[in-house]
């Protein structure tokens, strides 16, 4: 097992329901392989810097896991196959890791997660008030 | 002839003084200052970065440009 991250982007107009599908499709590839998700982040429409497929903006999807290396050759032949998908870029970050750490940066990912949507409404709510300004 | 003009230039690495500063394909904000206005990476020469840190910024900038987070051209329209 190693660990990896993945990043890729969808068609912004698909909707949520089909963004929802994407994702519980590729966790699945994981997951049936024996892998594990650690963290996944939803960082919404972006625009994009340049056109991919004349689209202008992207839905971007990030997360983190451990899996077989066979696995990723799986999903990224999917990834390839499936026009939804404009771009996805996969990085190793640890040649070997266990079940332990597993458990243990999941926490730690839950965590971080919700303190940090709590401090995006803070920081969004100081933007608002220095816009009125 | 007379004296070059000496431009202003950092004279020690940002990554290795700031020691939180991470370098990340993900942060695109922090790796805007390291190209310029037409998307070039900004050499070692001027930007001052040390030559480890200077590797791992070719290696995320390119990454984030194949995320479609920075260009691979500048933005000005021609």
């Amino acid at each position: 097992m190693r660990r990896y991250e993945t990043t890729y982007i969808l068609r912004p107009n698909l909707g949520e329901s089909l963004f929802t599908e994407i994702i519980e499709r590729t966790n699945d590839i994981i997951k049936n392989d024996g892998g594990a998700i650690i963290n996944l982040e939803r960082w919404g429409s972006k625009k994009l810097a340049y056109e991919i497929k004349k689209e202008t903006l992207g839905y971007y999807i990030y997360f983190d896991y451990a899996a077989p290396g066979t696995t990723i050759h799986e999903m990224e032949r999917i990834f390839r196959i499936d026009d939804r998908v404009l771009r996805f870029l996969t990085v190793k970050l640890e040649d070997a890791i266990d079940q332990d750490t597993i458990e243990k940066e999941t926490e730690l990912a839950a965590a971080t997660s919700a303190a940090e949507s709590e401090a995006d409404v803070t920081e969004a709510a100081e933007e608002n008030i220095k816009d009125e300004k | 002839m007379p004296p070059r003009k000496r431009i202003f230039r950092p004279r020690v690495c940002r990554f290795c003084t700031e020691k939180d500063l991470t370098i990340d394909y993900k942060d695109a904000k922090t790796l805007k200052y390291l190209v310029t206005e037409r998307g070039k990476i900004i050499p070692r020469r001027i930007s001052g970065t040390c030559a480890k840190h200077q590797r791992q910024v070719t290696e995320a900038i390119k990454r984030s440009r194949h995320l479609a987070l920075l260009p691979y051209t500048g933005q000005t329209q021609f």
